[in-house]
């Protein structure tokens, strides 16, 4: 177990560090530059401009400020944003509980619905349900995300005006109702694929467990088949979600991000997408790293719960 | 569709290829989305030579015709161009796109798949963890890191586009060849000389069509939907030329006066990414006989 | 600009209306008029700070520290936090702030020569912080923009400094070496920092200060939700009259059609920078309660030519081009006839602004003559050729704005009317205006340009031959324009601090450029903003980068 332990954990280090060589390498590779958003302002300069780009060292070779990020990247220090000289980790803190709650939210969405809809899917595989529902998941993967998400505000913001057009909260008016209100939409926006996704591995799951002995053994000895359903097989079809829903991570993390951008939502999506024009290194870079830590670090620990869980798991 | 059933079981075939068939025609949705989506290939192929409209005839005068109204059938946009041909011409774009990023993804991710499958060890190991740490990006963020690179033409919308969706392919690829490679017809190659490149593409690869076929299907859904992200984030295919995408990014401005702009696009996405999945989906049922049992 | 006016004269109209009425001795009727219905219209500021309005920005203001790198919208904020030496107002002039008076040759702030300064500063001033404010202060503010370890925005006039003396806590002098009559503009932008905090920090790039800022203008720094809004709240010991608001909040909301949205339901009191796009101008006006402010803004929209591309070289091709522009069709079907179309580089509210100079007339077969007459002869698919250059072009301008795009899309075909083939390639900000534009890589952008420094009309950065950055020039002349007679009235103009000698100087200048069109100007743009109906104070001005200079005189009018 511990081998296995830190092979994994050696594997995912491993992983982490090509992320960032990748991630910066491309970052800055590409053409622009964070000082580009300076050059219309009356008065300004080339020779100015290259002034501050000197200033702030980014004039110097790749390798070196690669070396230079890294070094205090490793001891917790992820530089200062370009843009409003912040730590990064700062930055990230102050736009993360707008992503969780997001995430959260529409992943509870997904749970809930998605699982219902899946157990029923399986159970009643190929009644007017179950295809009703496999069209729909696959319309519902089909649709670009933004694209739903305008139309959501056009319906809902615009025409009917049940909801507002984005953004966290009405400003001066932090109540938990206010919050939850502005969390409808795009909770649900990005609920919408999540749930597709969950429910068709929930239906496949469960289609596996369903036709397992141990299952058809509790069916014969006449147990109700609401125990079998919840006892017997949900327990053990649920077990497999745990690696998708690790899986998962990224889509979602990607979702947000277009979300976000619909609804005005001051999370790190919008953060990351700002910080992307802006050619703000250092926040992509943290953003990027971040969210390499928490795939890798859900994939290992999915894999790892997934071994304790099932003993014909053989660790390796 | 029942036609088509029909000759599925006028000639019951022996063949896997002739059973899969089989079970493909019988998946209803499966030849819905083929009849979407080879619907939307002829009205995109020849529906523009049927509109008396050019997609680049700028018209002022007619600017945010409404749908169905007039001469315009689904409407003018912001420059009194006609919509339907430009959705047609549109279509032509996003639909190479589709299918030339899933031409290139599908190769390159079968390669290296097969590459590091078939060698395995350090090679192996290396090119996967390679895969391991692309996956390990939000695909937004490579796209739109990738997209600053490159001035937006369908060239190379297309392979950025490609570059970010092959590893999936590469996952399946390699997995199939390591459990191949173990098997007697490749290891009697090996003992009978045959080359490395003579195994791989001529006896292993051919055993791993049916889940490559499945990866390029979706590929080609996934890659209509990421030419309207890039587009939706600002760096999609250039004015004149329409895409799905960039159509749909030009009428966000417009979801309050003109919402028809908005509304077709997206449609038209949903209908051809969707045709896309369905066929996958049916092709996946069709091919993999391991699903069927369950 | 039409709505301004003509809500004006609808005013006018009928308070003459009431008054007559006043008089002809409805009087009752027209007293309980008025009387009912006190100060709608005009009503008096509050006595003591009240009340908040909430601004919405498309850009987040992100820079608080003012002497460092920042853009348009984090003005918006240092103009209620800081004060200057000096401010100007909407129509040009500069009004003392920390400064008890205007420095001039007059009145002896200013040598005869142009050389010596000496600033008499307001006495009695404090920082939000209790801490006196003094003349060591605005020293310290100029040291710092030369320390050259700090990331300080522009030195262009700083470097000029010399000899910076504490003459008294209200008195500060200092040497130039060299008259810069720019140089009072450039000061009206540069807004003083406490010394008893920043000389403290470590690395002033990094302190603390820059995400807590102390300054001496109206409003106080309260808080800052990243992404999402800034709070500030009345400054009680503000020297000046106001503020008026007890707290202010710049919201910012990253979508132009949500931010509109926004001010829609009502969620924004006033739609600020970037404010309401043309297309949404019509629905906006029909918006009960609010009020739409059509205002002069201090950009030119231009197609910038590459003058070093050998396609431009020409005066005639870039004459033709300019010929076959069908600008009025851009200004109002694009732009729905709000802008005012223009010749010149400076706003028509600029006192050196040139009202004389020729307007472009939009006449495709005099293009053709004249390009016919300079050899360009058609070629393959009607493109016109001459010496195998062929008259075909790029054209760039931001990716993601819609209006423009659209704007190049008609341009395109007016130009291929004449054979002329520009092909649209837009990228994204951080790309576009890094070294494509400034090392001059482009055939042509489409650009909105301010080119005023605090409302200065010195244009040597953006025209003179030793501006080239592509030549190695210290400077943004990326069209590579060169024109000894431009550069000898740019010298002129910054060596004398007389205005109408100034302006005789800009009139010629600009009728030069007007000549030789380095850049076919469109139109001057104009900002489309809105408040709720009962905000009073609201004026824009195109000597700011940013229409929240004066929010300290804003409240909210009782009904």
């Amino acid at each position: 177990m511990t081998g296995f332990l830190l092979r994994r954990l050696g594997q995912s280090l491993l992983l982490l560090w090509l992320v960032s060589v990748i991630g910066f390498a491309v970052l800055h590779l590409a053409p622009g530059g964070p000082l580009a958003e300076f050059t219309l302002t009356p008065g300004m300069t080339a020779a100015e401009l290259k002034r501050i780009a000197h200033q702030m060292g980014l004039d110097r070779p790749l390798p070196v400020q690669y070396w230079e990020w890294f070094r205090r990247m490793v001891v917790g220090n992820w530089g200062r944003s370009y843009r409003d000289n912040q730590p990064v980790l700062w930055e990230i803190g102050a736009r993360l509980p707008a992503t969780l709650e997001l995430m959260i939210s529409s992943t509870l969405i997904a749970v809930l619905l998605g699982t219902w809809i899946g157990v029923l899917g399986a159970v009643r595989r190929y009644s007017i349900f179950d295809s009703l529902a496999t069209v729909g998941a696959m319309i519902a993967l089909s649709i670009p995300t933004f694209w739903f998400g305008l139309v959501v505000i056009y319906i809902f913001s615009v025409l009917l005006g049940w909801l507002p057009p984005g953004n966290l909260h009405t400003t001066g008016n932090s109540s938990f109702l206010n919050y939850a209100w502005h969390l409808i939409a795009p909770a649900t926006v990005l609920g919408l694929v999540t749930v597709a996704i969950w429910s068709r591995y929930m239906r496949s799951s469960m289609l596996n467990v369903i036709n397992q002995d141990f299952v058809r053994t509790a069916r014969a000895k006449g147990l109700p088949q609401r125990v079998v359903l919840l006892r017997h097989s949900l327990r053990n079809a649920l077990l497999p979600m745990i690696a998708i829903a690790g899986l998962q991570l990224p889509t979602l993390l990607g979702g947000a991000l277009v979300t976000e951008t619909v609804f005005t939502w001051p999370g790190m999506g919008r953060l990351f997408l700002d910080s992307i024009g802006y050619r703000d290194y250092p926040v992509v870079m943290g953003i990027l790293m971040l969210s390499a830590l928490m795939v890798i670090g859900s994939n290992l620990v999915a894999d790892i719960l997934y071994a304790v869980a099932d003993p014909r798991i053989r660790l390796r | 569709m029942s036609a088509a059933a029909g000759i599925a079981e006028a000639a019951p075939g022996t063949g896997p290829g002739q059973r899969a068939l089989r079970r493909f025609c019988r998946h209803r949705l499966a030849l819905g989305g083929l009849a979407m989506v080879l619907l939307l290939v002829l009205a995109c192929g020849l529906g523009p030579y049927l509109v008396p409209y050019g997609p680049l005839h700028i018209d002022l005068g007619v600017r945010f015709s409404a749908p169905f109204l007039g001469p315009h059938l689904f409407g003018t946009d912001q420059l009194g161009r006609d919509l339907l041909v430009r959705l047609l011409m549109a279509g032509r774009v996003s639909l190479t796109i589709g299918f030339a990023a899933m031409l290139i993804s599908t190769a390159a991710g079968t390669l290296i798949g097969a590459v590091a499958g078939y060698f395995g060890g350090s090679v192996g190991a290396a090119l996967m963890r390679f895969v391991d740490a692309v996956l390990c990006f939000p695909q937004i963020f490579l796209l739109l890191a990738l997209a600053a690179f490159i001035t937006p033409t369908l060239a190379s919308i297309t392979l950025v586009i490609a570059a970010t969706a092959w590893m999936e392919v590469a996952r399946v690829v390699e997995a199939e060849m390591k459990s191949l490679r173990e098997r007697d017809f490749a290891l009697a190659a090996e003992v009978l000389g045959a080359s490395d490149f003579h195994i791989i593409f001529r006896e292993l690869l051919p055993n791993a069509v049916a889940p490559i076929v499945v990866a390029a299907t979706l590929n080609v859904a996934r890659a209509i939907l990421l030419e309207a992200y890039v587009s939706f984030l600002g760096y999609g295919i250039q004015p004149p030329t329409p895409s799905w995408g960039n159509m749909l990014n030009n009428a966000q401005e417009y979801l309050v006066t003109a919402p028809w702009l908005a509304i077709f696009p997206g449609v038209m996405i949903a209908l051809a990414v969707s045709g896309f999945n369905f066929v996958g989906d049916g092709l996946r049922d069709a091919l993999d006989p391991r699903l069927e049992r369950s | 600009m039409t709505d301004q006016w003509d809500g004006l004269l609808r005013g006018a109209m009928a308070r003459a209306a009431l008054s007559r009425r006043r008089v002809l001795g409805a009087g009752l009727a027209g007293a309980a008029l008025l009387g009912l219905r006190p100060g709608v219209a005009r009503a008096a500021p509050p006595a003591k700070p009240t009340g908040q309005v909430v601004i919405g920005f498309s850009q987040e203001p992100t820079v608080f520290n003012p002497l460092m790198p920042h853009i348009e919208v984090d003005q918006g904020v240092h103009l209620n936090l800081f004060s200057p030496l000096w401010l100007p107002n909407a129509s040009g002039d500069f009004v003392p702030e920390l400064a008890t008076e205007l420095p001039t040759v007059a009145n002896g702030g200013i040598s005869e020569d142009g050389l010596t300064w000496r600033v008499k500063l307001r006495p009695g001033v404090t920082w939000h912080d209790g801490q006196p404010f003094t003349a060591d202060d605005v020293k310290f503010s100029f040291d710092l923009i030369n320390n050259k370890n700090f990331r300080a925005w522009l030195r262009n006039g700083f470097n000029l400094m010399q000899d910076i003396k504490v003459e008294s806590p209200t008195e500060i002098s200092w040497r130039m070496a060299k008259p810069y009559a720019p140089f009072l503009a450039l000061l009206s932008w540069t807004f003083i920092v406490p010394k008893h905090i920043l000389a403290k920090a470590a690395d002033p790039n990094t302190s603390p200060f820059n995400n807590a800022p102390v300054g001496t203008g109206p409003f106080m720094w309260k808080e800052r939700v990243p992404g999402d809004h800034i709070t500030l709240s009345a400054n009680p010991h503000y020297f000046g009259k106001g503020p008026y608001l007890e707290t202010v909040v710049f919201r910012y909301i990253p979508d132009l059609t949500v931010m509109f949205t926004q001010f829609q339901t009502g969620a924004i009191d006033y739609i600020g920078l970037q404010g309401i796009t043309a297309d949404h101008y019509n629905q906006a006006k029909k918006l009960k309660d609010r009020t739409i402010v059509v205002g002069p803004a201090p950009f030119t929209e231009s197609i910038t030519l590459n003058l070093s591309r050998p396609q431009f070289k020409e005066r005639a091709v870039r004459e033709a081009l300019y010929a076959a522009m069908d600008n009025k069709a851009i200004i109002d079907q694009v732009y729905y006839g709000l802008p005012s179309p223009t010749v010149t580089f400076l706003p028509r509210q600029s006192w050196a602004f040139n009202p004389h100079l020729a307007p472009q007339k939009y006449d495709p077969a005099k293009a053709k003559a004249m390009l016919d007459a300079a050899g360009w002869k058609p070629g393959a698919g009607g493109v016109r050729e001459k010496n195998g250059v062929r008259l075909a072009f790029l054209n760039s301008t931001t990716a993601g704005n819609h209006v423009r795009s659209t704007a190049q899309q008609l341009l395109q075909q007016n130009w291929r009317d004449i054979g002329a083939e520009m092909t649209i390639k837009n990228m994204p900000p951080a790309v576009i205006w890094g070294d494509y534009f400034n090392l001059s890589h482009y055939d042509s952008v489409m650009v909105g340009e301010d080119m005023m420094y605090g409302g200065d009309p010195d244009v040597t950065t953006y025209f003179s031959s030793k501006a080239i950055p592509a030549k190695g020039g210290a400077g943004q002349n990326t069209m590579e324009y060169v024109n000894p007679e431009v550069d000898k009235l740019l010298q002129e103009g910054v060596s004398t601090f007389d205005r109408a000698k100034r302006q005789k100087v800009y009139w010629k200048l600009e009728d030069i450029i007007r000549h030789d069109l380095p850049q076919l100007c469109i139109f001057q743009y104009v900002t489309i903003e809105g408040t709720k109906k009962g905000l009073i104070g609201y004026q824009p001005s195109v000597y700011v980068s940013c229409n929240t200079w004066n929010v300290k005189d804003w409240y909210w009018g009782t009904s």
